[in-house]
Parts: C-alpha cells; sequence; structure tokens
C-alpha cells in the first residue's frame, strides 16, 4: 500500500464527515480497522462478552432468597401481579423457591449456588450487579438491547462500536469475533452481532468450531497454498498495472484486502485450533474435541484476545428455563447448563490472571433479563416441569478484569428476588461502564446517521461507579 | 511553460478577488440569507440547548413564532429590525461570563455577530431549507463549449469551469458497454446486444445500445434489487422464530412496474394505496405489500398490539426514508431540533397507516388470495350476478370478503379469558368452561356467522352471549371436529347495533383442566348470502363457498378498518407506545405542501399528496436516489436525508432541473430520466484519475471523469454467473435456495434449513435469492447487503479481506471459475486464444500482453502442479468427466483469477 493510499484514505474519511462537522472520520475505507488510541486511556484492551442466551435464573445461581422458599407452592400475591406483563404467566401462578443450595465464597462472601462449584473459588476476582433490570421481556428484543442499545433491529452492536472506536491491533484477524454454542443461534439472529448503520466491516465475524472457522476461508479443493499465493500474487500483479493505469487508490486498497485475505486463511485456522493447547489447559476448561461446545469457545476466546482482536463475543444458547420440558426444567436441564459453563468460565478468568491479561481483558457474564420468583403456568396451566418465566425487574450479571472491583457487588432486590430495592442499573449502564473501561465517553462517542449523532447508550447511561477498582 | 505560468497567476489572483468581492458584498446593505448564513450558525452554536428538546429559558430557535415569542424573562429575544434592543445580541457580546452566551462555550467571532445584527436589522426574516421548497423551473446556465451533448453538461460543466477543471474524454466502447449495461440492466449486456453495439460504428450506435438496454427484460431486476433494499422486502418475518413469509408476488411486481415503466407518480400511489383505489386488482393489491414487508414478531408471548404499533412505525419513517429522503423518525420521541417538524406531527402522519387490519397475526393477515384464472372467471361472474341480482355494494363487499377474507375479525383480539387463553399468543383456544370476549362487534342486520377453527373434541358446546359472560344467549354451536383449519358457518337471530360479544365453551371429553378443546382464527359476522329466490342462486352460493375455502397462495396487503373498527391514533409521549396523548387525526406537516384539494383524508390522499408536484421532496429523492446508482454518490450524498442535517447538494440546480424535468416533462417515466443521463457527457467520461484530478476533485464531486464504483452485492454474482454461463434467465417465482454452506440458518424454534434448489434454478439472478432476516445469504452481507430488517436508503461501500474470500474461495464462485473455464476452452484454439477469449468475455476488450503473460505464467505454475497430482486434478475439477485433465484444471485457476480482478469485480 502506498502513501497515496493512505493520504486519500484519510482524505475519505472526511468525506464521511457531516454537513455541521459532527464526523465519523473514524471510519477511513483504506484502513476501517487500523489500530485507533481510545479519547481517554482505558484500562480494557479487549473485551470478552459471554453471554448466556435463554437468559439464566438468578434465583438458582446468584441471588439467594430463603423467603422465596418459605413461600415456595403458595399462590402469588395479587400485588405483585397487578398491572404487570408476563410473557407466558396467566392468572394467578404459584411462588417456586429456589431450586439449588446457596453458601458464601471468598473473602467477599459471595452468595453462590451448589450449582457453580468451579465459579465459587473465584468470587473474588469479580464483581456482581445484582439490580439489572430491562423493559423487554421477550428474548430477541431483550438481546438487542443488551448488545446494540435498542430493542429494535438496525442499530450496530457494542463489538461493532468497539471495534468501529478502536480498530484491531492483529490486522490478520478480524476484529470481533462471535462464537456460538448450545447448538442455536442467539433469538436476535445475527442482528445482535450486526453493524447495524455502522459500514458492514464493523459487524462481527461468526467464528465456527464446525465446517470452515470463518465462511470461505478455506481455499477451494485441489487449489494448495503455493496455487493460492500464485493467484493472488497474479491478480494482485494485474490490479497493480491496473493502477498504473486508472490511479484509482481503491484499487491499492483491493490489492491490500488480498494480501490480508491470504494472510488470514493462515492466521485464522492456527489460532481457532485448540489441539496444541497443553494437556492441562484442555483439563482446566473442560473442552471437548472437535465440537461446537461452549467450553471451546471459551478457550478460543482466550486465544483470540491473545492475539489481539478487540472484541468477542459469546452465545451459548439453551438457558430459557420455562419448564416446558425438562431440557427447560429449572432443576434438570439447567442444572446441565451450569454444568457446560461453570468449569470454562472459571477456567478463563484463572487462565488471563496468570497470563497477566486479565488486566486489560473485560470479561462480562449475564443474560438478557431474569426469571420470576413465580413457578410457570403457561396459558394459566401449571407447566410439566418446574420453571420460570421471563422477568424484567431483577437479573444479576458479573463483571471482571481490566479495572472491574475484585470481590465487588452491587444492586440488591427485595425478599423473593423480584424487584430491585438499590443499586438498580439498565443495559444502557453496563454498556457505559465497557465504554468507560475502554476509553470513551459513551456520550460522547457517536456516529452521525439519518441526521443525527447516533450512540450506544441512546438517550441513557451512567458508568457503574460502584464496582470499579 | 506558458500554460503552467499563466495558472499560477490566476491561482494568485483568485484569492485577491474573493477579498475584495467580499468586502464589497458584506457591506450593511446586502441581504442576509437565512438557511446559509444565519441558520448554520443556530445549528452550530445554539440549537441544542435551544432547540426542540430543550429550551432553555424558554427560548427557541426552531421556528420564527419560538424565537420571537417571549421566553421565561418575559421578554422576546428577538425584535426584528432593532439589534440593538435585541437581548439575544447582548447576550452574544456581553463580558460577564455568567451572563454570554453560548454559555460555558467560545464566543461567536465577529462576522457571526455581525451576520445576526445584519439579520435582525432586516427585520429577522425565516427561511426555508431548500428542500422544503417546491421544485420550480431552472434556468439552463450557459456555457461556451463543444462538450455538451444535453443540457445536464451545461450544469456540471459550469461547476468545473469554475473549479478550473477540465472534463475527461469519452470512455472507449468497451468500457461503455459494460458500464451501461451494468447500470441500466444490473449485469453485462446479453451477447446480441453486446456485439451489436461492438460492431455498429454509425453515431447512433450508443443511442441504440441504451434503447435497447432499457427495452431489456432483465431491466427491471436492476431496478427493482435497488427498491427491494428500500421496501426492506425479505423472505420472512423477522425478530426470534424468522418464520418464511409469501410475499414474492410484491418482487415480481415490482420488477414488471420497472419493466413496464409505470410512471413513479402511479409507482408510489399504488404502493402506499393500492387498495383504496377504485376496483383494486390483484396487482393493485400486490403493490401496497411494499409496507407489509414490515417484520411480524411470532415468539411466544409477546405482546401482539406493541408489535403492530412497531411495524406501524416503521411505515411512517420507511415512507418518509424512502421517498422523500426525510429522517421524520427523529420526532417519533420529541419535536426535531433541526427540521420543522413536530412531535405532534409525527402521529398525525402516523394516523394515515394507523387504521389498518394488520395485527401482528401469524398468518400476515390481510392477505391478497391469489385465484388461478378459473377460479377469477367464477369470481367475475359471481361478482356480476350479485350486482345484477342484489347492488353494486354487496358485489364489492363480497368479492373482496372471498379475495381477502376481510374485514374479519382476528380471534387474537379476543380478552377476559377464564379457561381460554390465546395459544402461543395467536389463537383464540377454549378449555373446558371457557370464558372470553369479543370487544365492539358491529352485529346490525348481521344473521351468519362465518368463522375458521379447529376442533379436537367432538361434543363441544359452544355459546355466545351479548354484552355479559352471562348475558342472553344468541347462539349454541357445537362444530364439527377437526385437526386442520376449516372455514364454516352458522346461522345467528338478526342482530342490531354494536356489542360485546362473550363466549362460552364446555365439552364433557375434555378430563383435564388444561385439555384444549377448540381453537379460533377468526369470525366473520355478516348477512346471510344474498339473492335468495333469484335465479341463479344455488350455483353462486356454491361458488362463494368454493372460493371462499379454497387453498390458494397469498401476499400479505394493506387494507383498512370499516368505520365500525377505527383504530384511533393517539400521540405517544416521549415515543413511549404505551404513554398514550391526544388522540390526533391524519394529517401533513405544515412545513410542507398542504393536502391536494379534493385529496380523501386517507392513505390514498396521502399517496396524492407525496406525488403532487408541489411536494418538494418526491421528485428530488427519487433523482438523487437515480444518480447514486448511476454515479456511485448522490447528487447529495445523504440519499437518507436532503434535511438540515444531510450533506447538501453539490449541484442543487441540476437536480431541481432533473426534478422538474421527470415531472413535468417525463412525466414521471424513470427510463427516460434515465435515458436523458446516461446519454449526457457526463455520464460517458472516461473514469481514469489523472494526479491533478486526484487532487483537485478526489471524490469526483464535480464529475470531472466518470464514476469508478465496485458492484453491489448483486452484480458480483450476476455478473460472474453471466461470465461463466451460467446464468438461468428465468424470472418470477417464489425465492431460490443457492449453494450455501451449511450451518448458516439456526433459529431458534424454527425447523426451517437451507434446501438448495434443483437444477437451474440454482443459478438464478441474485435479487431471487431466498432473503432470511436473521441469517441473510452470506456473501450478499459480505458484499454490503442490507439485513432488511428496516428501510436502507443506501448501502456503505467497504472493501474487506472478507470479500476477495468470497470470490476466491466460496463454492459458488469456484463453480463458475469451472464453467468459465469449459467456456474459454471451447472460446480458442490454443491457451492463448482461451485466455484472451476469457478476458474478453469479462470485460469486452483485448486482453493487454502483460496481464495476459502474468495468467500465463499462472496457467503454467497450476499446470506444473496437476500434472504431478490427479487428486488434486480431480478436487479442481469437481466432477470426474470430460473436463478432468491438468489443462482444464489449470484454466480453472486462471478462471478463478480473473474473476477476482478488481477490473471484473469494478464498474469502470
Amino acid at each position: 500500500m502506498g502513501l497515496g493510499a493512505l493520504a486519500i484514505g484519510s482524505l475519505i474519511g472526511c468525506r464521511s464527515r457531516s454537513s455541521d462537522g459532527t464526523s465519523n472520520v473514524l471510519f477511513d475505507p483504506a484502513h476501517p480497522l487500523a489500530p485507533k488510541l481510545p479519547p481517554f486511556p482505558g484500562k480494557a484492551k479487549a473485551v470478552i462478552y459471554l453471554h448466556m442466551a435463554g437468559a439464566p435464573s438468578q434465583l438458582e445461581l446468584f441471588d439467594y432468597k430463603p423467603v422465596l422458599m418459605k413461600l415456595d407452592g403458595q399462590d402469588c400475591p395479587e400485588s405483585l401481579l397487578e398491572g404487570k406483563r408476563f410473557a407466558f404467566i396467566r392468572g394467578v401462578p404459584k411462588m417456586l423457591g429456589p431450586q439449588a443450595k446457596f453458601a458464601q465464597h471468598g473473602e467477599s462472601r459471595a452468595w453462590v449456588s451448589e450449582h457453580l462449584p468451579h465459579f465459587s473459588t473465584i468470587v473474588d476476582e469479580v464483581s456482581f450487579l445484582k439490580a439489572v433490570t430491562t423493559d423487554q421481556f421477550n428474548h430477541a428484543p431483550a438481546q438487542l438491547l443488551v448488545h446494540s442499545g435498542s430493542p429494535r433491529l438496525g442499530r450496530p452492536s457494542m463489538g461493532s462500536w468497539v471495534t468501529y472506536g478502536l480498530g484491531t491491533e492483529n490486522q490478520n484477524l478480524p476484529g470481533f469475533v462471535v462464537l456460538t454454542s448450545g447448538g442455536k443461534f442467539p433469538d436476535a439472529g445475527k442482528s445482535v452481532w450486526g453493524s447495524g448503520f455502522l459500514p458492514s466491516v464493523y459487524q462481527g465475524v461468526q467464528c465456527r468450531s464446525e465446517g470452515d472457522p470463518v465462511l470461505f476461508i478455506k481455499d477451494p479443493e485441489g487449489m494448495d497454498r503455493d496455487l493460492r499465493k500464485a493467484s493472488i500474487d497474479a491478480i494482485n500483479e494485474i490490479n497493480r498495472k491496473e493502477y498504473d493505469e486508472y490511479k484509482d487508490p481503491e484499487i491499492l486498497s483491493r490489492i491490500s484486502q488480498y494480501e490480508m485475505a491470504y494472510r488470514m486463511q493462515i492466521s485464522v485456522p492456527e489460532v481457532m485450533n485448540i489441539n496444541d493447547e497443553p494437556d492441562y489447559i484442555h483439563e482446566m476448561y473442560g473442552t471437548k474435541p472437535n465440537v461446537a461446545c461452549f467450553a471451546n469457545n471459551v478457550l478460543l476466546a482466550r486465544k483470540l484476545v491473545e492475539k489481539g482482536v478487540r472484541f468477542v463475543q459469546l452465545f451459548d444458547w439453551g438457558w430459557d428455563s420455562h419448564g416446558t420440558d425438562a431440557n427447560l426444567a429449572i432443576d434438570i436441564g439447567f442444572i446441565n447448563k451450569c454444568r457446560q459453563v461453570d468449569k470454562s468460565m472459571t477456567a478463563l478468568i484463572l487462565d488471563l490472571k496468570q497470563r497477566g491479561l486479565l488486566e486489560e481483558t473485560l470479561v462480562i457474564w449475564g443474560g438478557e433479563f431474569g426469571r420470576t420468583p413465580m413457578q410457570e403456568n403457561r396459558e394459566g396451566k401449571q407447566n410439566i416441569f418446574k420453571g420460570r418465566d421471563h422477568h424484567t425487574e431483577a437479573f444479576t450479571i458479573w463483571m471482571a478484569g481490566a479495572g472491574i472491583k475484585k470481590g465487588g457487588s452491587y444492586g440488591e432486590t427485595d425478599e423473593i428476588g423480584y424487584s430491585t430495592i438499590s443499586g438498580k442499573v439498565e443495559p444502557f449502564d453496563v454498556q457505559a461502564t465497557i465504554l468507560n473501561q475502554l476509553g470513551f465517553d459513551h456520550e460522547k462517542f457517536t456516529y452521525q446517521f439519518q441526521g443525527r449523532p447516533y450512540r450506544l447508550t441512546d438517550v441513557k447511561g451512567r458508568v457503574i461507579d460502584e464496582i470499579l477498582s | 511553460m506558458n500554460f503552467f505560468l499563466s495558472k499560477k497567476i490566476v491561482l494568485v489572483i483568485t484569492p485577491i478577488v474573493a477579498v475584495i468581492v467580499f468586502f464589497v458584498f458584506s457591506s450593511h446593505q446586502s441581504v442576509v440569507d437565512f438557511n446559509t448564513q444565519v441558520k448554520p450558525i443556530f445549528n452550530k452554536k445554539c440549537i441544542t440547548c435551544h432547540g426542540g428538546v430543550r429550551r432553555k429559558s424558554g427560548f427557541s430557535l426552531l421556528f420564527r413564532a419560538d424565537a420571537l415569542a417571549k421566553n421565561k424573562s418575559g421578554k422576546p429575544a428577538i425584535i426584528p429590525g432593532d439589534p440593538d434592543h435585541s437581548e439575544m445580541i447582548r447576550r452574544l457580546t456581553v463580558n460577564d461570563p455568567d451572563e454570554r452566551m453560548p454559555y460555558k462555550h467560545e464566543p461567536l467571532n465577529k462576522q457571526e455577530i455581525d451576520i445576526l445584527k445584519r439579520w435582525i436589522r432586516q427585520g429577522a426574516k425565516w427561511g426555508d431549507h431548500w428542500a422544503y421548497v417546491a421544485v420550480e423551473a431552472v434556468d439552463i446556465p450557459k456555457v461556451e463549449t463543444g462538450w455538451t451533448k444535453n443540457e445536464i453538461d451545461n450544469f456540471i460543466y459550469e461547476k468545473l469551469e469554475q473549479e478550473r477543471l477540465k472534463p475527461s474524454t469519452e470512455a472507449d466502447k468497451p468500457t461503455l458497454l459494460r458500464r451501461a449495461a451494468l447500470d441500466l440492466i444490473g449485469m453485462p449486456p446479453p451477447e446480441k446486444i453486446a456485439s451489436q453495439f461492438l460492431n455498429d460504428n454509425t453515431s447512433r450506435a450508443y443511442e441504440t445500445l441504451i434503447d435497447s438496454l432499457l427495452a431489456s427484460r432483465h431491466f427491471g431486476g436492476k431496478w427493482a434489487a435497488m427498491w427491494l433494499d428500500l421496501a426492506r422486502y425479505a423472505d420472512t418475518k423477522g425478530y426470534e422464530r424468522d418464520d418464511s413469509r409469501s410475499i414474492w408476488h410484491y418482487r415480481d411486481w415490482l420488477i414488471n412496474a420497472f419493466n413496464q415503466d409505470k410512471p413513479y407518480d402511479k409507482f408510489l400511489t399504488e404502493q402506499i394505496a393500492g387498495d383504496l383505489l377504485p376496483d383494486p386488482t390483484d396487482d393493485q393489491y400486490v403493490a401496497t405489500a411494499f409496507h407489509r414487508n414490515t417484520m411480524t414478531n411470532d415468539e411466544g408471548g409477546t405482546d401482539n398490539e406493541e408489535f403492530r404499533t412497531a411495524a406501524v412505525l416503521d411505515r411512517v419513517n420507511t415512507t418518509w426514508q424512502a421517498l422523500m429522503g426525510t429522517t421524520f423518525g427523529c420526532v417519533q420521541c420529541h419535536s426535531h431540533p433541526y427540521d420543522p417538524f413536530t412531535h405532534e406531527e409525527y402521529y398525525k402522519f402516523m394516523a394515515f397507516f394507523n387504521d389498518t387490519r394488520d395485527e401482528d397475526t401469524y398468518d400476515d393477515y390481510p392477505l391478497i388470495r391469489h385465484f388461478t384464472d378459473s377460479m377469477h372467471q367464477k369470481l367475475n361472474s359471481l361478482t356480476h350476478w350479485l350486482q345484477e341480482n342484489v347492488s353494486a355494494e354487496k358485489a364489492i363487499e363480497v368479492n373482496r370478503f372471498l379475495r381477502t377474507w376481510q374485514p374479519s375479525i382476528n380471534s387474537l383480539t379476543a380478552d377476559q379469558f377464564v379457561n381460554s387463553e390465546l395459544a402461543d399468543t395467536k389463537f383464540l383456544i377454549f378449555r373446558n368452561h371457557a370464558v372470553a370476549r369479543l370487544k365492539h362487534v358491529d352485529l346490525e342486520n348481521k344473521n351468519l356467522l362465518i368463522y375458521r377453527y379447529i376442533s379436537w373434541k367432538k361434543d363441544g358446546i359452544w355459546a355466545i352471549h351479548l354484552d355479559k359472560p352471562d348475558g342472553p344467549v344468541i347462539k349454541i354451536i357445537s362444530p364439527d371436529t377437526t385437526s386442520n383449519w376449516k372455514i364454516t358457518e352458522t346461522e345467528i337471530p338478526v342482530g342490531s347495533g354494536i356489542h360485546d360479544i362473550y363466549f362460552t365453551y364446555t365439552n364433557p371429553h375434555l378430563k383435564k383442566a388444561e385439555d384444549n378443546g377448540q381453537q379460533i382464527d377468526w369470525f366473520y359476522f355478516t348477512e346471510q348470502f344474498p339473492g335468495k329466490g333469484k335465479q341463479g342462486y344455488d350455483g353462486n352460493k356454491k361458488i362463494f363457498w368454493s372460493l371462499l375455502t379454497v387453498q390458494v397462495p397469498t401476499t400479505p396487503v394493506m387494507m383498512d378498518n370499516p368505520t365500525w373498527m377505527h383504530r384511533t391514533t393517539n400521540v405517544f409521549e416521549r415515543g413511549n407506545w404505551l404513554v398514550k396523548g391526544d388522540v390526533v387525526r391524519p394529517a401533513v406537516p405544515h412545513a410542507l405542501n398542504p393536502m391536494p384539494k379534493n385529496a380523501p383524508n386517507n392513505r390514498l390522499g396521502l399517496a396524492m399528496w407525496i406525488t403532487s408536484k408541489e411536494n418538494p421532496l418526491t421528485a428530488r429523492t427519487m433523482i438523487n436516489r437515480v444518480w447514486e446508482q448511476l454515479f456511485g454518490t448522490g447528487l447529495a450524498e445523504t440519499l437518507e436525508d436532503l434535511g438540515t442535517q444531510g450533506i447538501p447538494p453539490t449541484h442543487k440546480e441540476l437536480m431541481d432541473w432533473l426534478s422538474w424535468k421527470f415531472m413535468n416533462d417525463y412525466k414521471w417515466s424513470v427510463k427516460k430520466l434515465l435515458k436523458e443521463i446516461v446519454m449526457s457527457s457526463t455520464y460517458t467520461q472516461d473514469s481514469k484519475l489523472s494526479s491533478e484530478s486526484l487532487e483537485k476533485d478526489p471524490f469526483n464531486k464535480f464529475y470531472e471523469r466518470g464514476a469508478r464504483v465496485r458492484l453491489s452485492a448483486e452484480q458480483v454474482r450476476d455478473e460472474g454467473l453471466c461470465i461463466s454461463g451460467l446464468l438461468n434467465e428465468k424470472m418470477f417465482g417464489s425465492s431460490v435456495f443457492p449453494y450455501q454452506p451449511k450451518g448458516i440458518w439456526l433459529s431458534p424454534w424454527n425447523g426451517a434449513y437451507w434446501q438448495k434448489s434443483e437444477g437451474q434454478d440454482q443459478y438464478r439472478r441474485a435479487l431471487y435469492t431466498y432473503w432470511k432476516r436473521t441469517a441473510p445469504y452470506p456473501s450478499m452481507m459480505t458484499f454490503d447487503g442490507t439485513a432488511r430488517e428496516v428501510c436502507a436508503a443506501r448501502r456503505i461501500r467497504t472493501n474487506t479481506p472478507l470479500q476477495a474470500l468470497v470470490t476466491l474461495n466460496d463454492s459458488a464462485y469456484l463453480e463458475m471459475a469451472r464453467h468459465f473455464a469449459y467456456r474459454m476452452e471451447k472460446a480458442g484454439k490454443d491457451l492463448k486464444q482461451q485466455i484472451s477469449a476469457g478476458y474478453e468475455l469479462a470485460l469486452y476488450k483485448p486482453i493487454p500482453v502483460s496481464t495476459l503473460s502474468v495468467l500465463l505464467k499462472l496457467y503454467d505454475q497450476s499446470l506444473q502442479k496437476f500434472k504431478k497430482d490427479k487428486d488434486k486434478t480431480c478436487e479442481m475439477i469437481g466432477e470426474n468427466d470430460q473436463h478432468n485433465n491438468p489443462e482444464t484444471a489449470a484454466l480453472v485457476v486462471v478462471a478463478n483469477a480473473l474473476l477476482n480482478l478488481d477490473e471484473v469485480i469494478t464498474k469502470n
């Protein structure tokens, strides 16, 4: 890439500057992913977001409610139902006590249930947000709200914002990688890692454990690496001649993209191959060979961050414990889901720590809403298995690393875990905090679109100082 | 040498002249222009605190009336004619930092204050933003040059001269051929058109080419593809479940409309209000699917009213965004800080769309039912019989009901459930001892109930009560059991007035409380089939029932509520649909043209308003869009926003001149408009950059050269299919499933999977590819396709390594390379001829020697490999047939490279 292209790149960037002077200058079409400095020094260089799609129950994991146990089986008081809307609960449901035993752990004396025996050993590394609320009680809109700041489709996801603002350290890998497990995509589909109105280059790149790790990364059968190298060289040589004739800087940009594509073809399969990791790491994470499972994805997330990927987004599907079948029962399937994530998410924190990466990697764990203290009675009938309905008024997420307080906890819910009583936060606040740790003021980090500046946190958001160290 | 010298002098003189001119004209007498001088200062320095949202001290600069009104202090800030006593000027110039405005920000500079003072002295006149003023006839600039071919060039040349730029020479014929074809039909030219043009040496050759392309049946495919982004067209409903939706008839309607050059005003009218035209045809109904491309949420537990409302808001935003280049969505939550639209006006506008029959139902009701020709004949004869024997009104009513099943009452509007529920929040379901209510049903003269239902258990007793759950029973029904949807009728006593209806249901066979007995989709209260005693009654009643119950394909359409179902519209406080404010009636914003005389106050009237020549936005928006399709950038870059926040047009007069012509001279003909533009010298210029142009006009804002733009996602695919000879030219029909890697579709609660189309359907044009909202076709997305969730007025082009990976490695493109190689083999006797032929197939011009040598080298390298490796040869060819030899395999590698050349994926 010549200097000319560089110069023109910055000029093109100016072109997308809108008339009133607000700028989208962070977008340089010639180098859309070049690393950029944040407005102020951030604690985090990278983010790993572990999203439990379907929304795990806070009442069986972190929000210990002995009073709810006593109310188990009783009719839900009218006062909790008046004027409320639920996804499936109709009429008067019964209260459902916690379906797990709880104990306090670590110096922070954090309550964690028996379902997360590994995680309970690292509670002093994380901060809990125990009074998170949302206003969306369906999965797709709620997931969109968590990741794009809007329950409707069309806004850029958090990872897109971050790669737009910071670029990526490793030009041979995508800047924003998405990994899914649990056999399904999250309910909101690919929109939760879409780029919305930001240029599409910032959309999350889905890396897969089965098939090509990145779509079309593998050379066609019959074409070996040498031949691919030869063909890209030929393409670029002809393109350079074309540049000599047309002098269009976009041609230089294309040449560099083909070179990068070639390098990605080597670096992506390398980083996506976990087989080279030592046995003790596999043991630590509880990986399984050659399947698309959460544990493998968590290990991949660590590898990707280590290689300079900016934002790694994991979705694990299957947490929607309504009690409509055994897999979705809070006392059966849910426990299996916990087993699938407990060891690996714990390993992630410990592994990042032992590599000195935890200080600069922000890890977030959570769902899109919580679960009701009542047992679900779909369409007014008791469900066959024990389950809980979607609940917007209180749920728990935890964060760790990159300037997050160790052993912290913020926010409280009432004695049955129905409503928040202090320290209430919304997804916007979590987003503001994530941006803050990366070095952005969420109110100033905007993109001009449809005549006005847009930001991830819409018109809301507050940095949750209470969990910052 | 002299030339350079004189140029330098010019460069020195220009600023001096400019300074003198400035001094002469900036004297106190010169009239201040609000839009270009005052408004920018307001927008930059004042409006954040004194605009639509925040009105600090009660002072707002949004409208003149606000700005001149008394604010909190009791005094007006601006006194027209008297800057010295205007508080605004005092506050801008005062020294006390607590008083001085902008508060805690840099003060305005002298020039800015001078402008504001003079503006107030001259009467503080408000000006309208250019895009909100009706289009007027524009004088064509006089220029002296032999370069111009039509008036467009006069406008362009005038600016070029001002900028001291020179237009480029005309591009060579192969380049023009490929450019015009990609622009007009969206793919390379059909062979016949290409050879005719390349062999035609007359002066009319180019015009003949343009005429053939405009007449080509492939024309509609290109322009429909553009419109699909605006219409947010997709083959699925969106949100979590993202189930399939059959709406491709709308896509076909678009292709036909563009091919037939349906005048743009008619084109818009049918899409906005086809259903309200007199005697609407099926096609006119299908056109209204434009606004049924909104998403429907099938996720269990969702509030149907919430998502109905979301769809209506989307219709409002899309209407403005797509048809009028305005970001109206901004005033959804509060009045616009920059443009002259108020919060209340948003909801008045919404009222045009809010009274429609759609209610986020699973089946996307209302639908047009696509009858076969013979069914249509039956329908026509039935309609005719009703006209003759009953009345014209009855004929219309029955005709509409058979074609749409409307206006029926969706069961999901039921409430007050006891032992009943909306199953999966979609259909009313009864269990034993069930009660449910239907609100506000018109029973006047009704003596028949037609309904669509499923009944799992026999002996169910379904009673209809008036007004109360234990109110008078007007009917007891025991429907036949059926496990599939069935439509049937039951007589009821003649009713009067509007009532709440209560259903009760018991069934002795329902043992458990949670067992379901019966489920209902919709209810239609009507009169018995009319014309009893008239000749042909029995036969026509039979036809009625056969047409009513026949299973036919459908398309979601727009349809208004009958009066008794009327839905009022409220302002949503701060945009929250749950917090309803004042009731509003349909109206258009004050800042724009008024509703045309005689326009009804409904969607049809709205369409008349949008397509009125007085509407300042409609023609300009389309001109800008067409220009962007041809030149890569609109005359105003922000296609989505012509308002004060958009980027102003580079050639406003040209935009207006074309808009005027489009409406008045071309009578809204898109083909005539396109011809005018592509016949201009501006369009036919060579697209090479010189170092001078790179410096002076790097983005080609002044059109000193032809446009050079990467192909769109659709064009990349269509071109590959054409070059390789694989393209299946078949048009229309349901969407197709070309090759897609495994694991792209994994929607929760939806067992759908990508079943690759058989045979030739794999090679259809890109616009026929099945579009799933939550998982669109991957290579389309990589090339900047939009997800079609909401209206996308513009695609932002990017240049990424992932794009390279698609055209290098995607199996679909490898297959193209193979067939391209076979085509090359046939086209030449020796290798050189073959590769040269390949290059010509792609670019219509002879291969440069240097390019040929690079490709020959690549061929040799490949051949050496394949000669040594039978397996790799076999893999490269992919099938064990007559092509399975090292030579062909090597040619596939060359073909793959050709398909990846910048020249090939770029429009030169």
